[in-house]
């Protein structure tokens, strides 16, 4: 998770440092950026720790808040069928737990997988601290588009917000439909040379992040309703009744014939890894640490600071504008493009790490994408699971 | 039809790197009915055996009040149960039915009974003590009545097993276990503790001590109404554990102390079956410990499923769980009923240790040991313990657990000390 910065100057007030490990939180953020405390107040009904359920004096944690599971396809309005253990693959029996290895069976929003065609998929996670799962992904490829065509979207929830979950996915969906209505199949197909076509797809990636920005504020006026009376319960109990609305960062890249566009709000990033060993970061972070690079100071001091994390960009009611930035490329070769959120980068950076990790899960799931990004996800949680992970794959194979 | 309820308490908290997880089963059964069904007229299904010493040995009182026990225990068993009554010397005796009976065991009703109290009273008292025959004999007869689920025996001696070597008792209890159970009692001072617990451990009953011989038949009274009420005729703990992870052991801590950890057979690779033998309207509690991988901070994982089973039939489920905090205030939360039953299990081993150790001589471990005792009793709340500890050790410090033994001590305190050693008293509520 990111925690946004409203300014670039800290307010001492506003200073909280996290109660396990004292690292320094960003303004509101609600766990800890080094090692993923909760930094929520008891007056938030969220316990100190993870869980809390069945200790007599500590405070259940609260009820999953409404619309917080989501159906994962709208569309057939069906309950998906119950899942194998996402750790071990087992049989999760009724009792809620895995019939082999004993693992929690995750619920359809802390874990889910998707993959619309055989060379695209995305697995996004809770991780392993969080108590929630405030990451989202959406993607596309539509077998009919007559050339190689694939829209990937990453949104990672701002946790010093709540119901940034269901603002993420809003969000994640409304960009992807968006950019579907591009492609080749849609009603406003990108076409033309490679030039007109970067310009074109410049275009739609901004009207893609202005409706998910537009989803954010939707999803924020309808919770702000719901909560209404709770609010007042909250407020005649000497509570907080200020809240922050939801928002979230926006990472999103496009693959159109022989094009990839990215598009990006905050720090959720957009790798091309080519086969070749060339490996680059298409997207640029909007954030503290990235504005210090900028200014010359060096990465690894920028990086490790404190407020490294704090996102200088977002979508949300409170954001100044919601027009993503564009990079594009023409890929020559063979290569992984890879969209994800700060959950899996954190614990492996530059990109020519990232190339390797990436390589190597390929290699080891015969270079199945739905294989590797999961691969990607476990190893982000065996280095600790720290945040929300997500990870999403696109393989471009050589054209003609 | 019986209702089972199974209770989870623990500390599911671990702090980072812990591994092992413990918890206490408080397994509860309401409506078990009455053994054979409904009613008091039983059905066939269930089978009693009572045996009896008949030795040199009870020449004279105990002969007397064990034959009046035994009367008294046949009329006890309903109408309808299986019956046969054993008298067992140095060569174990069908004394009803008749020796020269075609059947082994008969159906109880209003005709045998008169005619088993008349076979009981001539029973004489010769010869020696060999346990071993007697067991054999009563799994001999049970097997030729095996549309009975539910098989108990009485057995009642006052000697040591003189007349044949250990090896041979200990090799007919390992082939009759689960097959019948048996609570056995000892009367006066001169069985021996070890010899009857081995027995009733591996048959599911109880051991104990019966100081004079006039309350044999309250005992025996009591055993047979209790066996009659357990209407359900054998249930299993299952114990279900993650991949990868190890059960550190399962016990049984109330009513009485008795490790199960040996008695797993397989039924499925995660998960074991515990024989629990038969039923009545109870509460049992097993102290469960199971060891799993570390997780990190954060984790949670299920460390065990703990059931109660009927046959293949699983009727009560409870789930041990394991959750990774760095909130200290959490982990370190110690389960008081984990730590009660803790406490009470070392009891019970203390007290047997510090008593062999007296018997052996060994002073100084024994006041040690003792001393231990006292003060895991006063702990624990444990007062029938302690009142009997006192007989034995005279307390200098009961919370430090100092002690001096005393220098004239009866032998049959210490025998009920022992036999009284696996016997729990349940967590204080708060």
């Amino acid at each position: 998770m990111t925690e946004e910065s409203t300014d670039m100057t800290t307010e001492a007030a506003a200073v909280v440092t996290c109660p396990s490990c004292g690292e320094v939180a960003a303004p509101r953020a609600r766990y800890c950026e080094a090692c993923g405390t909760s930094l929520a107040p008891a007056s938030d009904g969220v316990p100190a720790v993870l869980g809390g359920t069945g200790v007599p004096g500590v405070p259940a944690g609260p009820a999953e808040p409404v619309g917080a599971v989501l159906d994962l396809d709208p569309d057939s309005g069906e309950v998906p069928a119950a899942r194998p253990c996402a750790a071990c693959g087992g049989r999760v029996a009724e009792d809620g737990y895995c019939e082999e290895c004993g693992t929690p069976a995750a619920l359809e929003r802390d874990h889910f997988e998707e993959q619309p065609a055989p060379w695209v998929a995305g697995v996004c996670d809770r991780g392993v601290r969080h108590v929630r799962n405030e990451d989202a992904m959406a993607l596309a490829a539509p077998e009919d588009a007559g050339r190689r065509f694939a829209v990937l979207v990453v949104c990672d929830g701002v946790s010093s917000a709540p119901d940034s979950d269901i603002a993420s996915l809003a969000a994640s969906r409304a960009a992807r439909d968006v950019l579907a209505g591009y492609g080749p199949a849609g009603d406003r197909s990108v076409e033309g040379t490679v030039t007109q076509r970067i310009a074109g797809w410049t275009d739609a990636l901004v009207a893609s992040s202005r409706a998910a920005g537009q989803a954010v504020v939707e999803a924020a006026e309808q919770i702000a309703a719901e909560q209404i009376a709770a609010e007042q319960i909250a407020a005649e109990a000497g509570g907080d009744p200020v809240r922050e609305p939801p928002s979230c960062t926006f990472a999103t890249a496009v693959v159109d014939g022989d094009l990839v566009v990215a598009g990006w709000i905050g720090d959720s990033r957009v790798y091309w890894l080519a086969d070749s060993g060339h490996a680059e970061q298409l997207s640029v972070d909007d954030s503290w640490a990235q504005e210090m690079i900028a200014a010359g100071v060096p990465r690894t001091q920028a990086e490790n600071a404190p407020q490294a994390h704090a996102i200088t960009r977002w979508l949300g009611p409170d954001a100044p504008d919601s027009d993503a930035h564009c990079a594009a490329t023409v890929p020559a070769g063979a290569g992984w493009l890879l969209v994800c959120s700060d959950g899996l980068w954190n614990y492996c950076s530059a990109a020519d790490d990232m190339f390797d990790l990436v390589t190597r899960f390929a290699g080891e799931s015969d270079g199945d994408p739905l294989a590797t990004s999961a691969a990607l996800v476990r190893w982000a949680n065996d280095q600790g699971g720290r945040d929300n992970i997500t990870a999403a794959l696109a393989r471009l194979a050589p054209l003609g | 039809m019986a209702d089972f309820t199974a209770e989870v308490f623990q500390n599911e908290f671990l702090s980072d790197g812990a591994t092992d997880v413990h918890a206490i089963v408080s397994v509860t059964c309401t409506g078990a009915g009455t053994a054979g069904g409904p009613g008091t007229a039983s059905d066939g299904s269930t089978a009693e055996i009572i045996i009896v010493d008949t030795s040199g040995s009870m020449q004279g009182r105990n002969m007397e009040s064990a034959k009046h026990a035994a009367a008294v225990a046949v009329d006890q068993i309903a109408d309808g149960t299986w019956f046969a009554i054993v008298g067992g010397s140095h060569v174990a005796t069908r004394v009803f039915p008749y020796p020269n009976a075609r059947v082994a065991m008969v159906m109880m009703e209003p005709g045998a009974r008169e005619e088993a109290k008349r076979a009981i009273s001539h029973m004489e008292p010769g010869g020696g003590t060999a346990i071993s025959t007697w067991l054999y004999l009563a799994d001999e007869l049970f097997a030729t009545v095996p549309q009975a689920a539910q098989k108990h025996a009485i057995l009642l001696t006052d000697g040591k097993n003189e007349s044949e070597a250990t090896v041979a008792l200990d090799r007919v209890i390992q082939k009759v276990t689960g097959h019948f159970q048996c609570d056995a009692r000892g009367v006066g001072d001169r069985w021996v503790v070890e010899e009857l617990r081995k027995i009733s451990t591996a048959l599911l009953g109880t051991v104990d001590l019966i100081a004079r011989p006039e309350d044999i038949a309250a005992d025996f009274a009591s055993l047979v109404e209790k066996s009659m009420s357990r209407g359900v005729s054998a249930a299993d703990l299952r114990v279900w554990a993650p991949q990868g992870s190890q059960v550190l052991f399962v016990r049984q801590v109330a009513p009485t102390v008795e490790d199960l950890t040996s008695r797993r057979s397989e039924v499925n690779p995660l998960t074991g079956a515990y024989p629990t033998g038969a039923w009545g309207d109870e509460s049992r509690d097993y102290h469960v410990a199971v060891r799993v991988p570390s997780k990190p901070v954060g984790s949670e994982q299920l460390a065990a499923r703990v059931q109660l089973a009927l046959g293949t039939e699983v009727v009560a489920s409870a789930l041990v769980k394991a959750k990774w905090s760095d909130d200290h205030s959490l982990t370190t939360r110690i389960s008081p009923e984990v730590a009660h039953y803790t406490g009470q299990a070392e009891l019970a081993s203390v007290i047997q240790e510090g008593l062999a150790a007296k018997a052996a001589g060994d002073e100084a471990t024994a006041t040690v040991k003792l001393g231990r005792a006292v003060q895991l009793a006063a702990e624990t709340g444990n007062e029938e313990a302690t009142s009997r500890l006192r007989k034995i050790v005279e307390v200098e410090n009961e919370e430090e657990g100092t002690v001096r033994l005393k220098r004239h001590t009866a032998k049959l305190d210490e025998m009920a000390l022992d036999t009284a050693s696996t016997k729990t008293t349940r967590v204080r509520k708060a």
